[in-house]
């Protein structure tokens, strides 16, 4: 809390000029001599004595705000918006033309900007696990903690790394890229 | 070699090394360069690759085509800066245009954001005086690569202010070839937004340097920064509204400061200033409501300091409390009734359309079809995420973690900038672009903070004694570290670990550096008024057609012709066709709009009515049945007959769907089949065939055979089609004499 330290040191040791200022007249600051007058003054200010007590809001700790900030891009990086809007079916199905019977799709084919729902929230789901990985990655490498730690963090952070980019490329592979030799050169 | 030690240290001057003999002085000259100015000469060399690798990624479309302009507003802008390149700025600054928007006319002096054709013409003129005799074409098309560049380096300096320099450098590289930048930056795109990401971010780097300094210098250097922005593009709203949500949140976290108060406010009052020359901005910093924040927030600093005042001058904490609870309740109270009378009255003016959809996505959909009908404005699905940042999405709330771990003025302010930005690049495709900056710079702090923890590991020295050496630079860390692993067992295990993990990190960032450039390879350079497919052998077949149409028009048809088209067209014709269109995209008369679009969806006799009303001489549509180009004006019909619909409810949409299905075959609605769009897209269609074993008026872009084959026009006549059918033109025919 910088601003509050820098005023209290500041008060301190200038509270004598202060004092000073307030009582003497010397001042030429207009607004000065209209604080003086109704905001020094304890008989003028007494706020209304109410009978509701407002809740004390304390600020949450960084850690649960980055946890919120952790759902919101989850949400916002699997198409939330796009889900709310354009309201695509959960999951898409194609009819096998030989047996008759409705095949489930998974992946929207034939459109660059479009998605069915439960795609979006899978890949939403494997960039929060990257992200989380490096992140275990960055505690398993902390010197404070105990070794054990240490390495379960580190082991977890580098396989959700490694689970989540193999997925993910191997998503973009199979259906996004309707070339045979374009899947060669994106493929690992 | 003792000598050589003593000496090497105290200045970087190359030295000859004296040693034993005399013959080998020669060869032993080494480069003694302190370790300082190796990590310069390291930094310098990282940025200068970066620079030219962000300018030459972008240069795709100009080594495959030519160097020309491309899209559809681009060529609005060309046109302007030609004209202001060649009639001065005065002539530029007052113009109205004749020539398009006919009969209303257009003024373009007052409805456009001049910092793009200003830029570009300073620099042609700065290469004139310099004796290059430059095109301003060449100019206008390599405007954006050379801004990408400069970003960059901007990149660089806000990384470095925010993280350390390595992130920095991190950040520079990262956004150099970011596929979600270069959409937009790529060569020939000359388009406000080259210009203004650059601006943008220059912006927002000189003010997290004011608020970091408190220095007065860096606060008024952003508000030039913030005019230029403002100069440049409507989306200097974002900045507008972003720093005071920032400065707020400063507030609510106690992070007041003198700093803050000079940054903001300098920022702020001169800003706005400065941001009422622009015709088009005009009042809006004290009219409009999506303003108001920043002038909220003002007002609030200045209250946060009167309390901060009042607190330095009392000593009475009891007194202190009531003046704070009072004063707080009095300034929210009048702000708030300051807002409602400003609204109620009219003043101050609700938020548009534009900007209302992207807190509520939902609005545009089903208020306003012309801002939901443009492809970009659709809400991003993930894969639209994945082509444009690629691992930056996982390194991204890795980033965050890292910022969250080190909160400093800084660091809150990237944070914010993150998360609001990818809100908004959810909400809309084309706000992908605002977000890049962000998300690379986050990602960057990612890169660079765990490599460094790698690093540190894969270079901890085995012996306890050098716990406190000074060899790794910057970090307390470094003591801790070297003194912890001092297991003897696992040290080579630890580093073996590390250097494959920092193996693995590169491998990372290489598949990152392919992909990138893959997409702008594929993706992203591609000219969209010329197209391209692959031929029967493979081979390359280009269709030039819309520039062919556009110079025929030019070549072919009286100069104070008409040229009625949908509105997609109008910058391309008033370019390069030099004709007077009766709209265009900028797309600021709805009801004009709809006139079009009623008269392309009426039967033949009704919409030539209309056409006489417009004095229109020419019509041109798109079409791509022959070539199976499926942005032609059919696909896009059912948004004229909305966009028409939406202002002359005699036109209805059900009137043209079967079940509720677009269909162009024979079980087609009869208004569609006998509609003049379908009519002029189709006249002599039937008889030609398209496609080896299916019938004549076979539709490739539709994938079907056409109803009504036995197309007559009776007000028209076909002028020019051209040689892939994709553009055609029809002249309409003066009225019959009656006698």
């Amino acid at each position: 809390m910088r601003s509050k330290s820098e005023s209290q040191t500041l008060s301190n040791s200038t509270s004598n000029a202060a004092a000073a200022a307030m009582d003497s007249a010397s001042s030429a600051d207009p607004i000065h001599h209209l604080l003086r007058l109704v905001a020094f003054n304890s008989f003028l200010l007494r706020p209304p004595k109410l009978r509701l007590k407002l809740p004390t809001l304390t600020l949450p700790s960084s850690m649960t705000v980055y946890a919120l900030v952790l759902l919101t891009y989850f949400l916002v990086v699997s198409g939330f918006v796009y889900d709310v809007i354009v309201e695509p079916p959960g999951i898409g199905s194609v009819q096998d033309p030989a047996t008759g019977s409705v095949r489930p799709v998974v992946f929207l084919q034939g459109r660059v900007n479009g998605q069915y729902i439960i795609e979006g929230l899978s890949s939403g789901f494997m960039f929060i696990l990257g992200g989380l990985g490096i992140v275990l990655l960055d505690l398993g490498l902390d010197r404070n903690r105990a070794r054990s730690v240490k390495v379960s963090y580190a082991s977890a952070g580098i396989s959700s790394v490694i689970i989540a980019y193999v997925m993910i490329i191997g998503i973009l592979a199979i259906n996004f890229l309707g070339n045979a030799n374009l899947r060669k050169k994106i493929l690992y | 070699m003792v000598g050589a030690g003593a000496k090497k240290t105290t200045n970087g001057s190359p030295e000859v090394v004296k040693s034993g003999s005399g013959s080998s002085t020669m060869l032993k000259l080494k480069l003694k360069l302190k370790t300082k100015q190796q990590e310069l000469l390291l930094r310098v060399s990282i940025l200068c690759l970066v620079y030219v690798l962000a300018f030459i990624t972008r240069l795709f479309s100009v080594l495959r085509y030519e160097s020309m302009i491309h899209e559809f507003d681009p060529y609005f802008n060309y046109r302007t800066t030609l004209y202001l390149t060649e009639k001065g700025f005065y002539e530029f600054w007052n113009w109205f245009d004749s020539d398009s928007w006919y009969p209303l006319g257009r003024i373009i002096g007052g409805t456009l954001y001049p910092g793009l054709m200003v830029t570009a013409a300073i620099i042609y003129w700065l290469l004139r005086l310099l004796s290059f005799a430059v095109h301003i074409r060449e100019v206008c098309v390599l405007t954006a690569p050379f801004f990408a560049s400069n970003t960059t380096i901007v990149a660089y300096f806000f990384g470095k202010e925010i993280w350390d320099s390595g992130a920095g450098l991190v950040a520079a590289a990262l956004i150099a070839i970011c596929p979600g930048y270069i959409s937009r930056s790529v060569a020939g795109s000359y388009d406000n937004e080259g210009v203004a990401i650059f601006a943008l971010l220059f912006t927002f780097y000189l003010f997290v340097k004011a608020v970091n300094t408190g220095s007065l210098a860096w606060a008024l250097a952003s508000a030039f920064g913030y005019f230029y922005m403002v100069s440049a593009w409507g989306g200097y709203v974002f900045i507008i509204n972003l720093i005071p949500l920032y400065v707020l949140v400063l507030l609510v976290t106690g992070r007041y400061s003198m700093r803050l108060y000079v940054a903001y406010n300098s920022m702020y009052v001169v800003g706005m200033l400065l941001a009422m020359q622009i015709r088009f901005v005009g009042f809006q910093h004290v009219q409009s409501g999506e303003h108001m924040a920043a002038m909220g927030v003002f007002f609030l600093m200045q209250v946060f300091y009167l309390l901060d005042w009042v607190k330095y001058l009392l000593s009475d904490t009891k007194l202190f409390q009531a003046f704070l609870r009072i004063t707080v309740t009095t300034a929210l109270a009048v702000g708030a009734i300051a807002l409602g009378l400003g609204t109620a009255s009219g003043y101050i003016s609700p938020w548009t359309g534009r900007f209302y959809s992207l807190l509520d996505p939902t609005y545009a959909k089903d208020h306003i079809p012309i801002i939901a009908s443009v492809s970009e404005h659709q809400p991003t699905a993930w894969s639209s995420f994945m082509f444009d940042f690629h691992i930056l999405l996982f390194l991204f709330p890795a980033g965050l973690y890292f910022c969250f771990k080190r909160l400093s003025d800084a660091t809150i302010f990237i944070v914010m900038y993150g998360l609001t930005s990818m809100y908004f690049a959810g909400v809309m495709v084309r706000l992908i672009l605002v977000a890049t900056p962000a998300v690379c710079l986050i990602s960057a702090i990612a890169v660079s903070a765990t490599i460094k923890n790698l690093t540190l590991v894969a270079r901890a020295k085995n012996n306890n004694k050098v716990a406190h050496s000074g060899s790794l630079k910057g970090s307390t860390s470094s003591s801790k570290a070297s003194s912890k692993a001092s297991l003897d067992q696992s040290q080579p295990f630890q580093r073996n670990g590390a250097i494959a993990l920092l193996l693995g990190a590169f491998y990372l960032l290489s598949k990152y550096a392919t992909h990138c450039t893959w997409v702008t390879s594929e993706a992203y350079s591609s000219p969209s008024i010329v197209l391209a497919a692959r031929g029967a052998h493979g081979n390359r077949v280009i269709f030039d057609d819309y520039r062919e149409a556009y110079f025929w028009l030019r070549q072919n048809t009286p100069p104070d012709a008409k040229v009625m088209s949908w509105w997609d067209y109008g910058y391309q014709i008033t370019a390069m066709g030099n004709r007077t269109v009766i709209v265009d995209n900028n797309t600021w008369n709805n009801t004009h709009i709809a006139t079009v679009g009623r008269a392309m969806s009426s039967y033949e006799d009704e919409a030539y009515e209309i056409m006489r009303s417009l004095d229109v001489d020419y019509v041109l549509v798109v079409f791509g049945g022959v070539t199976g180009y499926s942005s032609d004006d059919i696909n896009k019909f059912l948004w004229m007959v909305r966009i028409g619909g939406g202002v002359f409810p005699i036109i209805k949409e059900p009137d043209y769907l079967v079940n509720g299905e677009y269909r162009v075959d024979k079980g087609a609605a009869p208004k569609m089949l006998n509609c003049l769009m379908y009519k002029l897209s189709y006249y002599r269609f039937g008889e030609l065939t398209t496609e080896y074993g299916k019938p004549p008026g076979y539709d490739r872009a539709r994938g079907v055979e056409i109803g009504n084959k036995d197309i007559k026009l009776e007000y028209l006549e076909e002028a020019f089609t051209t040689s892939n059918w994709i553009v055609r033109i029809y002249k309409v025919k003066p009225p019959n004499n009656r006698w």
